[in-house]
């Protein structure tokens, strides 16, 4: 059954964290809640797992309401950020915490223990302390701890914001994996657009207490909600008003110009003629800046050697050709 | 780091002051108690003294008296701490500041306190002097804070992030208690009542003053007694070899506890308002806890103010002070200040270089055994070390030296807790741009090092000034009459009949109160704005 939040809002003093959040999650997909640091996105995965109280709003699996029931009866499993494993016990008794509190007989106890901790790779340190695991190891225990009882939710909180950048890259597509074996569904707090793209469905984004936009990554790339969405999900290009002599459209908000459909060619060439301002490797890659001086704005373009027509040295002139769908409209801020 | 002549020269001077001031009186102490004598070959004296009905009644006592306080402080201090992590609430750090004053509370003043409350004249007109009653009473209230702290600093860390984990694993907030924060709290709580036990283990000055009736002499009063009134030192020595084997199998287990502990505890609050039926059990908690604490001080400082047949404050006790003591041998309130004072001052002094020998031999490496050594003055008592230094250095006693050396050995491992941490948190990187720049090893120590440990210096400082002030058992042992400190001079008043010399007494004890309190006052004042 379908997870969904009404309304939800928590206040703390004058501020708002969370400010009237209506969401709903498929059963079985897994949805991330994508902002920058406060936000109020860790706040609302702490209203649905019932460690706050809402001030307004409710929490529902289906029809039946969980608002007020408390966090150990609402069979939600949480990953927390820095893990919070219990230091007194040992890799497997962290594991079977919950199944204890559910009073699964021992037996059944040390298979499901085995066959979670097979599931995230640690298969066989059951007796292992874990104050002895690395990061990546504890993340795990973590994760296996979380599933062990069955949730019907998977509630995650910046799991991988503890461990070093290459374990992220690794560790993310394997959780993708897991999320997608499992019936249940999950929440996936992040602050990091990539991770947030790669494991999850769906994508809320959020930003000041509100979701300004939720969808599909390809959704939300293609249609940001306004400008600020646009710069936070990684867009370069946004102009808060139509450059002059683009010959466009008019429209009230901002536009968006993709440079990932523009192509750079001989000068004379395309809609308008760019000089390169300065010009950075990245990689294999280029990411030059340039200044488009019939319009008035600077236009940032990414690619490789052999879409350019010479050698971007600073001062050379290209023309830049932009197909009509690279222009976007996208609105302004709330 | 570099280990140059300066290291070990300071190695060398720590190596030379502990040798000389702790292990020599403590194998004089071991020689005299096993040592043959005229009618007894070797270890006789000791196994008869071991064999003996009356000082086996003593040990007993001493252990007996020792667990019950320990039980009941863990059974007051362990609630208060889980509340104490659990929970922020306004005047939380007011508060748990209040609990620690008995604690550093001079032994003298915390008897007076008791005494004022539940003392032959004491407000509450309930009379427990030479009651097993008040005995527990007082060292619940000055080991109270040892468990709050200790545990409540250590869960407050760590308990109620696990708490949340373990409720949305299923565990209801009973089954969290029972099996996250209970068993969190257990290694803790274990080192703390180690370390409370050892307090009343070698209980001196509390006994004294509240319970001198002999079926109440602890180990350490009897050591004490057999010395400076029956001069009996064979049998003092016996009693004082026992006292140390315990005290070090104690002092020993705590350490290992105390490592066991250091590996768990990762920093982080997480604590949360009170809500609902919370409140009440916080409040009802907190003020029992709170009067117990400062109930035995208030009574103190209001009775100091009383006079018999009067309803009306006066300070007649504080007038009778300055004037000229009419009893014979009664220090007045200017020379046992001086006295104080200028043993403070001497002994602070002496300490801190001490302190400051010890922490640079163990920080700059090589010495690394000093770092367990300097921990030795805290498992010797006060008392065996002062018996120590009569059996191993006669002529410091009758000198104004014995006292000083005595607090300086006592205080100076405080000064090195307090100074290592503070050096080692020093980039080793400065240091080393030093010396790029031209500085040998003694110009880093003055051009760097030193000025930045100024602050912890200060706090040291002030560590060891109390220390000094509050000292009771030495003192008492070593003092020339003619020096007589504060809390030996309200000792002296408490002995002796009649209204006046107790009211004198009580205003002694609320000045030593006030002057403990202001030393700490300036300890936290500059804590908090110099870190």
């Amino acid at each position: 059954m379908n997870l969904r939040l009404t309304g939800l809002t928590k206040r703390y003093g004058a501020v708002t964290a969370v400010d009237r959040v209506t969401l709903e999650l498929v059963a079985g997909t897994t949805l991330a809640l994508l902002g920058p640091s406060g936000c109020g996105k860790s706040t609302l995965l702490r209203l649905v797992a019932g460690l706050e109280a809402p001030d307004a709003g409710g929490v529902a699996i289906g029809d039946h309401d969980l608002t007020r029931t408390p966090t150990a009866r609402r069979g939600f499993g949480m990953v927390f950020q820095d893990f919070a494993l219990f230091p007194h016990l040992d890799v497997g008794a962290n594991a079977a915490f919950g199944l204890v509190e559910a009073r699964v007989p021992a037996a059944t106890r040390a298979a499901r223990v085995r066959e979670l901790l097979a599931l995230v790779g640690l298969a066989g340190l059951e007796r292992r302390k874990v104050t002895e695991l690395s990061g990546g190891q504890q993340q795990r225990v973590a994760l296996a701890r979380a599933l062990a009882p069955e949730p019907r939710l998977l509630l995650l909180d910046e799991p991988l914001s503890n461990l070093d950048a290459s374990l992220r890259e690794s560790l993310k597509l394997e959780l993708r994996s897991i999320l997608t074996g499992l019936p249940a569904g999950a929440i996936y707090v992040t602050h990091d657009q990539g991770e947030a793209f790669t494991v999850a469905d769906t994508v809320a984004l959020m930003r000041a207490g509100r979701i300004v936009q939720v969808g599909t990554s390809e959704e939300l790339l293609a249609k940001p909600a306004g400008p600020w969405a646009a710069r936070f999900l990684g867009h370069d290009n946004v102009y808060d008003t139509a450059p002059q002599g683009a010959h466009l459209p008019a429209t009230d908000g901002a536009l968006l110009l993709r440079a990932d459909l523009t192509r750079l060619g001989e000068p004379g060439t395309g809609a308008t003629d760019v000089s390169v301002a300065t010009a950075a490797r990245e990689g294999l890659a280029w990411r030059l800046k340039l200044t488009a001086e019939a319009w008035g704005v600077t236009v940032t373009w990414r690619g490789f050697d052999r879409e350019l027509p010479g050698h971007p040295a600073p001062g050379a002139s290209f023309g830049l050709q932009v197909p009509p769908e690279a222009w976007r409209s996208i609105g302004s801020d709330a | 780091m570099q280990r140059g002549p300066v290291t070990h020269l300071a190695g060398a001077l720590a190596t030379l002051f502990l040798s000389a001031f702790l292990v020599v009186p403590i194998v004089v102490i071991f020689a005299r108690s096993l040592a043959p004598t005229a009618d007894a070959p070797f270890g006789e004296g000791f196994i008869a003294a071991l064999t003996d009905q009356y000082y086996l009644g003593r040990l007993a006592f001493t252990l007996g008296q020792a667990l019950l306080s320990t039980l009941l402080t863990v059974a007051l201090g362990l609630p208060t701490a889980l509340l104490l992590a659990r929970y922020r609430f306004r005047g939380k750090r007011a508060l748990t500041a209040a609990f620690s004053v008995p604690f550093v509370m001079p032994t003298v003043v915390a008897g007076i306190g008791f005494l004022a409350l539940v003392g032959p004249r004491g407000v509450l007109g309930v009379d427990l002097r030479n009651t097993l009653a008040i005995v527990l009473l007082a060292h619940v209230f000055y080991n109270f804070a040892v468990v709050a702290r200790v545990v409540g600093g250590f869960l407050e860390g760590v308990a109620p992030r696990l708490e949340e984990a373990a409720s949305t694993l299923g565990a209801t907030p009973w089954r969290t208690l029972r099996r996250v924060t209970l068993p969190l709290a257990l290694p803790a709580t274990l080192a703390s009542a180690l370390l409370v036990f050892l307090f009343c283990f070698t209980s001196f000055g509390v006994i004294l003053i509240l319970a001198p009736a002999a079926r109440f002499a602890t180990l350490e009063v009897e050591i004490y007694r057999l010395t400076a009134r029956l001069l009996a030192l064979d049998a003092a020595a016996a009693l004082a070899l026992v006292q140390l084997i315990l005290m070090v199998v104690v002092g020993f287990i705590y350490t290992r506890l105390q490592e066991r502990l250091a590996v768990s505890v990762v920093p982080g609050d997480a604590t949360r308002a009170p809500r609902g039926s919370a409140h009440l059990l916080l409040g009802g908690t907190l003020l029992v806890t709170s009067a117990l604490v400062l109930a035995p001080l208030l009574a103190l400082s209001v009775q100091s103010f009383g006079s018999p047949g009067s309803p009306w404050p006066t300070a007649r006790n504080y007038l009778g002070l300055l004037t000229q003591s009419h009893t014979v041998g009664f220090t007045d309130l200017w020379h046992a200040l001086r006295n104080s004072l200028g043993f403070a001052f001497s002994s602070a002094a002496l300490a801190l270089v001490v302190g400051f020998l010890f922490a640079y031999a163990i920080a700059r490496g090589g010495w690394r055994w000093l770092d367990q050594a300097s921990l030795l003055p805290l498992a010797t008592s006060p008392i065996t070390l002062a018996f120590g230094y009569l059996l191993a250095y006669p002529a410091l006693v009758g000198s104004v030296w014995g006292v000083p050396l005595a607090h300086a050995l006592l205080a100076f491992p405080f000064v090195t807790r307090t100074l290592l941490p503070a050096y080692r948190a020093q980039p080793p990187a400065l240091a080393a741009a030093a010396s790029t720049l031209g500085a040998g090893q003694l110009r880093v120590l003055l051009r760097v090092e030193l000025p930045l440990l100024r602050p912890a210096f200060l706090t040291a400082a002030a560590f060891a000034f109390a220390v000094s002030m509050g000292e009771f058992g030495a003192t008492l042992l070593l003092v020339r009459p003619e020096f007589a400190t504060l809390p030996v001079a309200i000792f002296d008043r408490l002995g002796r009949p009649g209204a006046s010399n107790y009211g004198e007494a009580l205003a002694l004890g609320v000045v030593l109160m006030a002057l403990t309190a202001a030393v700490m006052l300036v300890l936290q004042r500059r804590g908090r704005s110099e870190f």
